[in-house]
């Protein structure tokens, strides 16, 4: 039975429109993960060193013992932020004759196939051969046994929150404040230190490789509670993610009544926004690039540095034209058809797009406005940037959108989602990030900053002027790609 | 209304739809059956101007379908809950749809009273959105909001497939005071032989692309269909 699971799983993983087909997409995928998985190993193999470095003339055991329970705690952080619950792909075999203990052990037991299981090894064995093995190997043994069976444990853990938040959203709530609270009593606080209490065990671990057996008995009772709990919960409605839960209440914008037909229509896709879970991350990550500006303002070494801010104010006026844009019309695949044969004209469609985006990036250039800490030329430049977006970039974005023809299930949480992600993304991103350079760049250096920044605006501003052309232009455009688009978004 | 000439359209080198001639005069109630497929939601589709044909043309009011919007001012379709925005609530999508063709949110909330009956209580105000109604219910909405734009030309894919009997009951009579005493032309798919011979002045039968039978509706069609659905059987 395992076997034919694991049979279908790889069959759903090669056959699905959405990961399977596009080469691009795989081999900047593997790239990514590899590169993440190189930094690791970088990082695991010189742990040592760095250590040695970080605590001069000192034992380099006594940290390393220390810092492993503060990993496990990050690692639970990351795990329920990101970790996949491998739940609603057993529907099809509920109702077959297949016995729920089966199909509970396979959910659990892929449950482990998670990158995030692999990192403790890269991190720490490196560090366990090299220093501890030629002490002791049985030690080295005891470490490994332990590593893995806190790893097994942060595994079940997270999954049984994640499940457990599911049905009850508060309790995830109470989770990340335990969590926080637990860190702040350690770093704000200093009630206590995880590291000592982490050493306290580990340490002990060097002279009684014994107590490695912990963990593993943590790892098997927190297995077996998430095993029960599976078992329990087995039926549709606990593993499908959205339940119509509470009273959905309509809501009317009165500000875009005013707009007619595309003010309906941007009505429509705010709500798009905030009701499906992809997009509205999408917005929340805009929101934290808002912050953007702080990592790179106060840095000394880009306080001449204009290019860069022109780079930075691009990106915090107009993240959101960028990170949601990408995807469009995607976002509209499930209901494309029902926009096509009503009486929605495109032009109005394109109408409510620009403004979509004028109304988001408006509201990110007011809440950059405080950077004028930094001096009033810090906003000036995000002005000319927002200008830009404006003009500029939300054009380059719905050009783009004509040619983007992959479905995007909005069900679907947004973290490790790669679903309509395909070559639009990345060819969308160098027209986004060079032709700002193009022209700022040779002016800069030929006459002045002030021209470059001038010209910029400029530009913005005569595309603004010229959105009825675009809006025409996109339109020709659109008639001859609907079809296809039309098609790409029907296949499931 | 309705003048399909010499359409086909092609998928994987087979021919999914192949008609030469098909006109659908204004007024006329038509039922289109087939089994699986046949090609009636391709063609659906085509007179939507959501597929493009590989050959030939389709004209509404004599214009040609293909590439043009005129059609949209007349022409109301539910094919499947891709019509339908899953996030919106059935009244916001509904104020939508009344919104597009004009309708004050007053005059959409008199229309909807004179639905309480076919939405049975189970559409609005129930607190959710499109996406967490059941099929049927979100059918009712996709119907709904179809009749909502008053239109010349209705068309609907298999309606009858997922709502419950007494609606089923409940749309066939709106579909028969529709044609009869609005003159609205219909087109209705449907695996329901009784209920299609029942609405439909004309039945239109269909196989793997190719229209096989175009009759009136008489006394006799329902056995006529029926003995052609009827596989094999010898009794």
């Amino acid at each position: 039975m395992t076997s034919t699971f694991i049979s279908h799983e790889l069959k759903s993983f090669w056959r699905s429109k959405n990961t399977g087909k596009n080469i691009a997409v795989r081999v900047v995928m593997g790239l990514l993960i590899l590169y993440l998985l190189g930094s690791l190993l970088v990082i695991g193999f010189a742990l040592d060193k760095i250590l040695e470095e970080v605590y001069k003339n000192q034992d380099i055991v006594a940290p390393f013992c220390g810092i492993l329970l503060l990993y496990y705690l990050f690692d639970l952080l990351l795990r329920l932020q990101l970790q996949e619950l491998p739940t609603l792909k057993v529907q099809p075999y509920l109702h077959l004759p297949v016995k729920r203990n089966t199909l509970v052990k396979y959910l659990s037991a892929v449950s482990m196939l998670s990158f995030f299981n692999l990192w403790p090894y890269v991190l720490f064995s490196f560090f366990i051969f090299k220093i501890i093995a030629p002490d002791s190997g049985l030690a080295a043994l005891a470490f490994f046994v332990a590593i893995t069976g806190l790893m097994v444990f942060n595994n079940y853990l997270a999954l049984y929150i994640k499940r457990r938040s599911n049905l009850n959203g508060w309790i995830f709530l109470a989770v990340s404040a335990v969590l926080i609270l637990v860190n702040a009593g350690d770093f704000l606080w200093h009630l206590y230190s995880i590291k000592d209490i982490s050493y306290s065990f580990f340490g002990r671990m060097m002279t009684t490789p014994a107590l490695a057996l912990i963990p593993v008995a943590l790892a098997a009772v927190m297995f077996y509670i998430n095993f029960l709990f599976l078992k329990a919960n087995l039926y549709l409605e606990d593993l499908n993610a959205n339940k119509a839960s509470s009273y959905k209440n309509s809501t009317d914008y009165p500000l875009l009544n005013r707009f007619g037909s595309v003010g309906d229509l941007v009505a429509n896709e705010i709500k798009l926004i905030l009701r499906n879970k992809r997009p509205r991350s999408a917005l929340i990550m805009g929101l934290f690039f808002m912050l953007y500006g702080l990592f790179f303002y106060p840095n000394p070494a880009f306080k001449n540095n204009e290019g860069f801010k022109v780079f930075v104010g691009m990106f915090m006026t107009g993240i959101f034209i960028i990170n949601y844009g990408q995807f469009m019309f995607s976002w509209q695949a499930s209901h494309f058809d029902g926009i096509l044969v009503s009486k929605v004209k495109f032009t109005d469609f394109l109408k409510a797009k620009y403004m979509l985006f004028t109304g988001v990036s408006t509201v990110a250039f007011i809440l950059t406005i405080p950077y004028i800490y930094f001096g009033w030329r810090v906003v000036l430049i995000h002005f000319v940037m927002y200008l830009w977006n404006l003009g500029v970039n939300t054009t380059i974005i719905l050009f783009f959108a004509n040619r983007n023809h992959r479905r995007i299930d909005l069900s679907k949480g947004a973290s490790f989602n790669w679903e309509g992600v395909g070559a639009t993304q990345l060819l969308i991103s160098i027209p986004l990030l060079v032709t700002p350079f193009v022209l700022y760049a040779p002016l800069k250096y030929l006459v002045n900053s002030n021209v470059a920044l001038g010209v910029l605006a400029a530009v913005g501003v005569i595309c603004i002027a010229l959105r009825p052309f675009w809006i025409k232009k996109l339109e020709q455009d659109f008639i001859t790609k609907k079809f296809k688009l039309a098609e790409g978004f029907r296949a499931k | 209304m309705i003048e399909v000439k010499d359409i086909v359209k092609v998928y994987a080198g087979k021919a999914v739809v192949n008609v030469p001639q098909l006109e659908i005069k204004a007024g006329e109630s038509i039922g289109l059956v087939g089994n699986n497929g046949a090609g009636k939601t391709t063609l659906f589709r085509m007179v939507l101007d959501l597929i493009r044909a590989d050959k030939g043309e389709i004209l509404s009011k004599g214009e040609a379908v293909a590439g043009n919007e005129h059609w949209k001012n007349y022409t109301a379709a539910y094919l499947d809950e891709g019509f339908l925005i899953d996030y919106l609530t059935p009244e916001e999508y509904l104020y939508f749809i009344g919104g597009l063709n004009g309708e004050s949110k007053a005059n959409v909330d008199d229309f909807l009273t004179t639905l309480a009956e076919f939405f049975n209580g189970e559409i609005l105000k129930r607190g959710k959105y499109i996406r967490d109604l059941s099929k049927g219910n979100q059918a009712k909405v996709g119907i709904a909001a179809c009749l909502l734009q008053k239109p010349e030309l209705l068309m609907l894919d298999e309606p009858f497939a997922n709502i419950d009997p007494s609606t089923q009951i409940r749309l066939k009579n709106i579909l028969k005071e529709l044609s009869s005493q609005r003159g609205v032309t219909t087109i209705v798919s449907s695996h329901d032989l009784n209920h299609i011979t029942d609405v439909s002045d004309r039945i239109i039968l269909m196989e793997k692309g190719v229209i096989i039978k175009d009759i009136a509706t008489s006394s006799s069609t329902l056995a006529e269909l029926e003995d052609y659905f009827a596989v094999g059987q010898s009794f």
